[in-house]
């Protein structure tokens, strides 16, 4: 068994690789630049030289901080026209847009060239005295670079290089003072435009970065139990997690035994009555109870017996809010009282199900030849359904321990978010809408850990259960 | 003997074998069986008979609800503008000039056949916002009326119901067939090779390995911009790049398979290997079953640059393949060692038609019920993407949508009762369907 216990445990880990890799891949991906986010602030823009130094500065730094400025993965496997020095870029979308303009024009050398003529244009405009003359053309120009930074279509390029050129030669400063990086950087998109070579996108190319990259720094960070601060509140991702873990922990585990406390009775009830009118429409009951959706009912629920159009039995928003100073006691019930209809909605659909596979498990069970004898040899009902029956056709029922277990957690996901309440659910929400990747990375790991440890649990408690089920005799 | 004789032989074994067939899987009878066994319940074949009312309203969807008549008399010519949009939405007609930008409603027609309601999802009723089916509406007629209310912008609710139908049904369809091209593949090969029957040369292994990698870096490395703009411009060019793609994926695939043809002759390199197709595949599905997919679903869907509904639905279909796949793989394992089979591999046969023509139609069966009870867990999962508004274009009218408009108008109680109840039969019926199935086909429970 032990061995056996092991060998599954070896098997996560390959799992958690794939899981890992698919979060980063999904991050990666996402819209939006974390470290402006994390700043607040947009770099650039209508302002004086010094403050989009300034600016410019606590972005590369800030990105530093948060790793960012390290290649993504160990190796990359792209095209020729791939530069390898990419990550280098300070922007996100700056950096998408070059690699962009390097598919499309095929030699990295004159992208980067274009994109160094662009900045030293950029920043001699930023160096242009501003005065009432200077001022409304200044800023067209600078709203149009930056529209050069991300643009990567020829015929919305040479528009907005027309735009700036008719700007910048209206107005006799802003001429002479930028005009010669205004030729260079010309020079450098025509070029880019002359040279244009894309052969290149079709030869395959192999990088090899080592270990100093993102992924690597994030899954050791990950392993070490360092999660990453989130770029919401700044706090520790680990201590936001687990303020939220606590409470979808409390619900679930709350629900689950509700769940089955409610649902062998009934089920073996119903198995044991089969045939009965009462067990048909036990048995319809269930299904309906299973077919109904939670956000439907939490929806409904809310409406009637909320504090708000409803009678106002029950409250539908967050956790109450009384001082951590109260009285536990007080505490404790204000809570419990804020609990019932998430508890309600959870619970129902989870205990339905159990139920049918009790019945399903109990039908099966009162079919062996072993309880007929036992009958047989005048046991009394009682004892053949609990003591004879009952334990053989719990197997089924343990199974299912393991996939309600993660199920509670992404199952209260939308009861948390519809009634407010803080645990994982509304976090990861929030999380996913904000992009704050390293919680989204933390929970989406946490839950297939769970999964996985669930799945095991669920399996040692079988053999637990059958003992014609032996791991170590396995074929 | 001579020629004929081989000949003949060949045929008899061919006819052997098909009887063989025949008779261990007893290909009409059988259906036959679990058609009289799915007609004996009662339940079950209503709620079939309810899945084909619902397509009914699907289809029929613009003639139900919209914002036209289907059809009336107007300065003396009869129209028929239903029919006429279809004709251009597909580009064969054009509007005349007064149709276009005119509100249908206020037209003065000599007469109009309407549809059941005369809105569609969209259109919006300023007079009435928020209007319950009870309460007194400021509507010309009674043929104006939204019976089933109006939600705070002016929407009536009717119209995003019958719409709505379209979208659930689709949701089912659409990512159920992706889940089950997937799960069938994956579930077919791991049970019919398991872990000791596919056998290839190192050569072989080497090229295909190789060809994998270069059809990936063609067919979707150099062409991501392709796909990615085409995403942001409309589903069907994405689907026409993809369509590109895959073909080309195919095509480099079929090249390296005659170069792994031709190296199989180098004699160090044609050393038989083994494959543990069925290990691998299985801890695939069990990387797939660990992430939690609604959460993995509504991340994906938050990043998707340019949210549609059709990218969700293909989201589900990629994530829920699992059991398609288990049950497949299962139905293989047991089915791969019947002497019909065994036949078939005896007789060499190519593996490509044993386990299309012979494995997989027996093991279909259970493939189905897996399908009736994903498309009920489809539809719930779309209607929640649409319920928290994550992945579903706030244009789109869903009876999830409709429903979480309930949440911000506490007082609209039809909001609340309407949509959740049509999620909830849907899912029901095609949980009974499942349900009808599973003991049709289960011989235990035959009774």
């Amino acid at each position: 068994m032990l061995k056996y216990v092991l060998k599954r445990l070896l098997i996560f880990i390959p799992t958690l690789i794939a899981i890992s890799l698919l979060t980063f891949v999904i991050s990666i991906n996402a819209p939006g630049d974390p470290v402006e986010t994390m700043l607040n602030q947009s770099v650039g823009g209508d302002g004086m030289s010094g403050e989009k130094l300034a600016n410019e500065k606590s972005y590369i730094n800030k990105r530093h901080e948060l790793g960012f400025d390290l290649p993504l993965f160990y190796f990359a496997f792209t095209n020729s026209t791939f530069p390898d020095t990419l990550h280098r870029i300070p922007k996100k979308l700056h950096r998408d847009n070059l690699q962009r303009l390097a598919y499309e024009y095929g030699v990295w050398e004159n992208v980067s060239t274009y994109y160094n003529s662009l900045r030293a244009f950029e920043n001699t405009v930023y160096e242009v005295q501003i005065t009432d003359q200077t001022s409304k053309d200044l800023r067209k120009i600078k709203e149009a670079i930056t529209v050069l930074y991300i643009s990567h279509a020829t015929e919305k390029t040479d528009a907005t290089i027309e735009n700036i050129e008719y700007d910048l030669f209206r107005n006799k400063r802003i001429a002479d003072y930028t005009s010669t990086k205004y030729y260079d950087f010309i020079n450098a998109y025509n070029q880019m435009k002359l040279e244009k070579n894309t052969i290149n996108r079709y030869i395959p190319k192999f990088v090899w970065y080592g270990f100093d990259n993102q992924y690597h720094k994030w899954i050791a960070g990950f392993v070490k139990g360092d999660f990453g601060i989130s770029y919401q509140d700044k706090r520790p991702v680990s201590s936001k997690v687990f303020d939220a873990l606590k409470w979808s922990m409390i619900l679930s585990i709350l629900s689950i035994i509700i769940a089955y406390l409610v649902a062998i009775p009934l089920g073996v009830r119903s198995a044991v009555d089969k045939g009965k009118w009462s067990e048909k429409l036990i048995t319809t009951g269930l299904f309906l109870l299973y077919s109904l959706p939670n956000f439907w009912i939490a929806t409904i629920l809310i409406r009637y017996l909320g504090d708000g159009n409803g009678i106002g039995w029950f409250p539908t928003f967050g956790l109450g809010n009384l001082p951590p100073e109260a009285p536990f006691m007080d505490r404790f019930l204000e809570t419990a009282y804020h609990f019932v209809l998430p508890l309600f909605c959870l619970t129902y659909a989870s205990f339905a199900f159990i139920s049918r596979q009790m019945r399903g498990g109990m039908l099966n069970v009162l079919e062996m030849d072993y309880i007929r004898t036992a009958r047989a040899k005048g046991l009394k009902k009682q004892v053949v359904i609990w003591k004879h029956a009952f334990r053989n056709s719990l197997i089924p029922i343990i199974t299912l321990f393991a996939s309600i277990f993660p199920l509670a957690i992404s199952g209260s996901f939308i009861i948390e978010v519809i009634f407010s309440i803080p645990g994982m659910g509304q976090l990861s929400l929030k999380a996913i809408f904000a992009r704050d990747y390293p919680v989204v990375f933390t929970v989406l790991m946490f839950t297939a850990i769970l999964t996985l440890v669930g799945n095991l649990v669920a399996d040692v408690l079988y053999a637990y259960v059958d003992p014609r089920i032996s791991f170590s005799s396995k074929k | 003997m001579g020629l004929f004789g081989m000949l003949n032989m060949k045929r008899k074994e061919e006819q052997a074998l098909d009887a063989l067939t025949q008779r261990s899987k007893d290909n009409e009878s059988y259906w036959a069986i679990v058609k009289k066994q799915f007609k004996k319940n009662k339940i079950a074949v209503w709620s079939l008979r309810v899945v084909y009312l619902f397509i009914i309203i699907a289809l029929l969807a613009d003639f139900l609800a919209n914002e036209k008549p289907i059809a009336a008399k107007y300065n003396g010519e009869v129209y028929f503008p239903v029919f006429k949009e279809y004709a251009v939405d597909l580009g064969i007609s054009d509007w005349q000039k007064e149709f276009l930008n005119v509100s249908w409603k206020d037209l003065e027609y000599e007469w109009a056949v309407w549809p059941l309601t005369p809105y569609l999802p969209k259109n919006i009723d300023f007079m009435n916002t928020s209007v319950g089916p009870f309460d007194k509406q400021d509507v010309e007629s009674t043929k104006w009326t939204h019976w089933l209310g109006t939600d705070a912008l002016g929407h009536d609710v009717l119209a995003g119901m019958i719409h709505g139908t379209r979208i659930a049904l689709l949701v089912g369809i659409v990512s159920m067939g992706i889940a089950a091209i997937i799960g069938i593949f994956f579930g077919a090969i791991a049970g019919y090779y398991g872990d000791e029957k596919m056998r290839m040369s190192i050569a072989s292994l080497i090229v295909y390995i190789i060809g994998f990698v270069l059809a990936m870096f063609y067919a979707f490395g150099t062409r991501s911009y392709e796909l990615s703009d085409a995403i942001g411009e409309s589903f069907g060019s994405f689907m026409v790049e993809l369509f590109i793609s895959l073909i080309l994926f195919f095509a480099i695939m079929m090249v390296f398979r005659y170069i792994g043809k031709l190296c199989k002759n180098i004699p160090f390199l044609n050393k038989q290997i083994v494959i543990p197709v069925d290990i691998l595949i299985s801890r695939l599905i069990e990387v797939v079953v660990s992430i939690p997919r609604l959460f993995l679903i509504i991340s994906i869907a938050a990043v998707v640059a340019k949210p549609s509904i059709f990218i969700v639905m293909m989201i589900i279909g990629l994530t829920t393949w699992t059991g398609i796949a288990r049950f497949t793989r299962a139905e293989l394992l047991r089915v791969r060692n019947l002497e019909y089979i065994e036949a078939a591999n005896a007789l060499g046969y190519k593996e490509f038609r044993i386990i299309v023509k012979h494995a997989l139609p027996n093991a279909l069966s259970p493939v189905l019920i897996s399908i009736a009870f994903g498309i009920a867990s489809a539809i719930l999962i779309e209607s929640t993407l649409s319920f928290i508004g994550v992945g579903v274009p706030a244009e789109t009218i869903t009876w999830g949508s409709l429903l979480s408009a309930s949440r911000q108008d506490a007082a609209a109680w039809w909001l609340a009762i309407f949509p959740g109840f049509a999620i909830f039969i849907t899912v029901t019926i095609y949980n009974l369907i499942g349900e009808g199935l599973t003991d049709a086909m289960n011989p235990k429970l035959k009774k």
